[in-house]
């Protein structure tokens, strides 16, 4: 089924601040700032701006950012669910926001102190336990010490091992590649510090078999896009970046961070419908793709979301990943800006900016004749994933 | 006990001591017959189902010709029970054997009492209806020594066990620390025993929808989501069967047996209500569903994937009790090994014991030890120990039955010798690990001895020597 919007719409401004581990300001200052300079970026101004779109988990609120930033009347205002798995998520509700005439111009933001101030790697504690759904949900892992996101993914990194033979060492490649790229890029919080697999290696045990360097950095910082239809988008000063497809995916049996339930948990069937998506919507397929943006929180789920989206079969990805075929001159150069590993985890959506600058040959990885881009979103909960292209 | 004991000097007390060391006792007619009840109170204890001991048909056929009774249970034949000690005396009427000395050093202030080891040689395995005499002489009484556990002597007995015909049937070293309660070097009090005095671990958010199954973990049952009308299972729960579209849910009780599907060792960040390492574990149940969990008394290094596990329902702390999962016990072996299966270096499978209160309970009377320690916590505690902990005929019996599991009903042990470190605690899990050290052929007999460790969370509770005979075709 092929969506109305495929093609229709386009991302025209992208802006962020900077990344770091402690911001020295509040989280509605991040979010004002980066929307501030993707409107800028899109050659647009505040008061054009009537549709907002973020994540569930946004701590600010849409109407705060909207006062500061001097945007007036929102016809359109709406959150996508399930933290980095609404990275492409966001794109996709703005662009059917576009695309149907709910707004004109939907800015998309993340922002968040996530190092200086609330840690996701810290922990699921002290919660009160009244019994919420998601309470109910952590009620299945909390009380035996499975407090972490990264002790819910190495759940599945485990039995992918047990089941295709794939080392830690494959996992370390991601890192490794990632912080290659992270190393040229001087927005990233790594610039200038390239690892090698030793120093993978001999990084502590998180929860094994994660590394410390499977893991990706705990982030201040935000970012922003903005989405308009494609033929608005042409009349504005940036070459639009076509949103040839974006796609969300939650599959049979899907929990949240721990789908661990299904006959076979070594794939991500939820990213598979993405795959399905945007193959389908865009009749492209993973050769016509000259980069790609990978979520990678965690190196080992990266392996799976290759043979999802049929870059090498499955229980392949670690020979597809050891050939270099990620790497700047690879088949598929991934996560050119150093990926959340290497740049900054801001669930993703500094990854899909990234993809942007792709398409604009504006990486500061820049990968030779990009027309088409994968991006995807937050494995391990209901994902997204999109297509961005160069326009026609 | 008298203030003239208590005014003793060191001196004066091991010189009282060693008069008796050499001095026999005269032999002592036990006060039962050997006996099925007695067998049957052990076997239930240790859980032995060698079907030697209590089934009377295949015992028939068996090697033994009849129902015997475990070796281990050698000394239980001899305790004097609830009744106090007779008095022991030498063919010439003095004092002699045991008695006399725990007497003493009691007097003097080593109330405490822990065995460190022994060693059973059998003769022949004891057969319902014979009655045995024991004769003891004490062997050695150590100076003063200041161990972990406090100040105290080491002393050494050696038993002989005879037959009604006067012949005999085995021979017993026994090794005893009599010490000073609270003289110790390690902190043995009530926040030494992890798990017990900690943090609540966090609580399960409980719902509706989920309130059977934590229910069900408080009454030690695992009990897994079923659909009344086509019998799905849903693990975690729904409130709708996506199969058939039924309301009506019930659940199974799993029997607690499945495999390791995955599994991940937790090191950081690490939160005081936990002890690390931290194995979480997802189990696949044999009734078709997986559970999240924790694998316990198993070392991280050693988890493997595919891994039989069984259910261990356990209080983590007083007011939560988890379906938690320990190595499944390896299925009792039912034809016995024979000696040309056996060579040097081959391993024998791991095996867990829950240590349960019961267990040292039962194990305890079962061999006829009426000390308090090993069933009244507030008098342990008393005697300088956080909990009851198990004697030594209770190691004694499981090392028996897990060397018996591994070989075979009909394996005949010629040798038990064991040395006790850590005490086995309850709540903590005992897990046996073992490795064939030598084979030989002896008078045409296979003989073959095994190390035996058992391990708990505080370190090596058990190390054992045994020397077994198998069947050579």
């Amino acid at each position: 089924m092929s969506m109305s919007f495929a093609g229709q719409t386009a991302v025209v401004g992208i802006g962020a601040t900077e990344f770091s581990k402690n911001s020295g300001r509040s989280i509605l200052r991040l979010a004002v700032e980066c929307c501030e300079a993707a409107i800028a970026d899109a050659g647009l101004l505040p008061e054009q701006i009537d549709g907002m779109v973020g994540f569930t988990v946004e701590e600010n609120h849409e109407i705060d950012v909207a006062r500061s930033l001097g945007i007036k009347e929102l016809t359109h205002f709406s959150r996508i669910h399930h933290s980095g798995g609404a990275a492409c998520g966001t794109l996709h509700q703005a662009a059917m926001a576009v695309h149907t005439g709910a707004c004109k111009y939907a800015l998309v933001y993340r922002a968040f102190n996530e190092r200086s101030e609330t840690r996701f790697g810290a922990g699921v504690q002290g919660l009160d336990n009244a019994p919420t759904p998601i309470m109910v949900d952590f009620g299945w892992c909390l009380p035996f010490g499975l407090l972490t996101p990264a002790s819910w993914v190495a759940m599945f990194a485990t039995r992918y091992m047990h089941q295709y033979g794939a080392t830690s060492e494959d996992f370390g490649r991601i890192s490794v590649a990632d912080r290659r790229h992270a190393a040229t890029n001087p927005a990233a919080f790594f610039y200038q510090q390239a690892i090698t697999l030793e120093d993978h290696q001999a990084s502590r045990w998180i929860v094994k078999p994660l590394h410390l360097l499977d893991c990706c950095q705990e982030s201040d910082g935000g970012q922003a896009l903005l989405v308009t239809t494609l033929e608005r988008a042409r009349d504005l000063p940036n070459e639009p970046v076509v949103i040839a497809s974006a796609a969300q995916g939650s599959a049979d049996d899907q929990q949240m961070m721990k789908s661990y339930y299904r006959d076979d948990i070594t794939g991500i069937p939820e990213m598979g419908l993405c795959a399905r998506q945007l193959w389908n919507d865009t009749g492209l397929g993973p050769d016509d793709m000259q980069a790609a943006i990978i979520y990678d929180h965690f190196t080992p789920l990266v392996l799976p979301q290759l043979e999802e989206f049929g870059f090498c079969a499955v229980g392949e990805a670690k020979d597809f990943i050891k050939d270099g075929n990620l790497e700047l001159g690879g088949r598929l150069p991934m996560n050119t800006n150093g990926g959340q590993l290497g740049e900054a985890y801001i669930h993703g959506m500094n990854g899909v900016a990234e993809a942007v600058r792709l398409v604009r040959g504006t990486s500061v990885n820049q990968v030779p004749d990009v027309s088409n881009v994968l991006v995807t979103g937050g494995t391990a909960v209901p994902t997204s994933a999109a297509i961005l292209s160069r326009a026609g | 006990m008298s203030d003239d004991n208590k005014s003793k000097t060191p001196d004066a007390l091991l010189a009282a001591l060693r008069r008796i060391v050499g001095v026999a006792t005269e032999p002592r007619v036990t006060r039962d017959d050997v006996n099925q009840a007695m067998i049957r109170h052990w076997c239930d204890a240790m859980e032995d189902n060698n079907p030697v001991y209590t089934d009377p048909a295949f015992a028939a056929e068996s090697v033994h010709g009849g129902i015997v009774a475990p070796p281990a249970m050698l000394d239980t034949w001899s305790m004097p029970g609830l009744a106090p000690r007779p008095r022991q005396e030498s063919s010439s009427g003095e004092e002699a054997g045991m008695v006399p000395v725990l007497n003493q050093l009691d007097a003097a202030g080593f109330t405490s009492v822990v065995a460190a080891g022994m060693s059973h040689e059998y003769h022949r395995y004891l057969k319902p209806g014979d009655r045995l005499t024991i004769s003891q002489v004490i062997t050695s009484v150590s100076d003063e020594k200041q161990t972990a556990l406090g100040v105290g002597h080491f002393f050494t007995t050696e038993s002989n066990f005879a037959d009604q015909q006067g012949n005999s049937v085995g021979r017993m070293e026994f090794s005893i620390l009599k010490f000073k309660p609270g003289t110790g070097t390690v902190n043995m009090d009530a926040s030494a025993l992890e798990g017990l005095e900690k943090m609540p671990r966090p609580r399960p958010a409980i719902s509706r929808d989920t309130k059977f199954f934590w229910d069900g973990v408080d009454q030690g049952e695992l009990r897994i989501q079923k659909c009344n009308s086509c019998d799905g299972l849903h693990h975690p729960p729904v409130v709708r069967c996506p199969g058939c579209g039924s309301y009506e849910l019930g659940y199974l009780v799993s029997q607690g047996r499945g495999t390791v599907y995955s599994f991940v060792e937790v090191h950081h960040p690490q939160f005081p209500m936990f002890d690390y390492p931290l194995v979480g574990v997802l189990v696949e149940l044999e009734e078709g569903t997986r559970i999240i969990s924790n694998l316990v008394g198993v070392k991280p290094e050693d988890v493997e994937t595919g891994m039989p596990v069984e259910l261990a329902i356990e209080a983590t702390d007083p007011g939560l009790s988890l379906p938690l999962f320990r190595r499944a016990r390896p299925a009792r072996r039912e034809s016995t090994l024979l000696f040309a299966d056996l060579e040097p270096g081959q391993e024998l499978p791991p095996c867990p014991v829950a240590i349960s209160r019961t267990l040292i309970v039962a194990g305890a009377m079962a061999s006829r030890d009426f000390q308090d320690v090993h069933h009244d916590p507030d008098l342990a505690k008393k005697r300088g120990s956080p909990d009851t902990f198990m004697n030594i005929m209770t190691t004694s019996g499981l090392t028996n039955r897990y060397v018996t599991d591994w070989a075979g009903p009909e394996v005949i042990f010629r040798k038990l010798s064991l040395r006790l470190g850590v005490p086995n605690f309850p709540g903590d899990t005992l897990t046996y690990t073992g490795q064939v050290q030598s084979t030989a052929l002896r008078d045409g007999k296979g003989v073959v001895e095994l190390l035996v460790t058992g391990t708990n969370k505080l370190g090596d509770h058990v190390t054992a020597t045994v020397e077994l005979e198998l069947p050579t075709p």
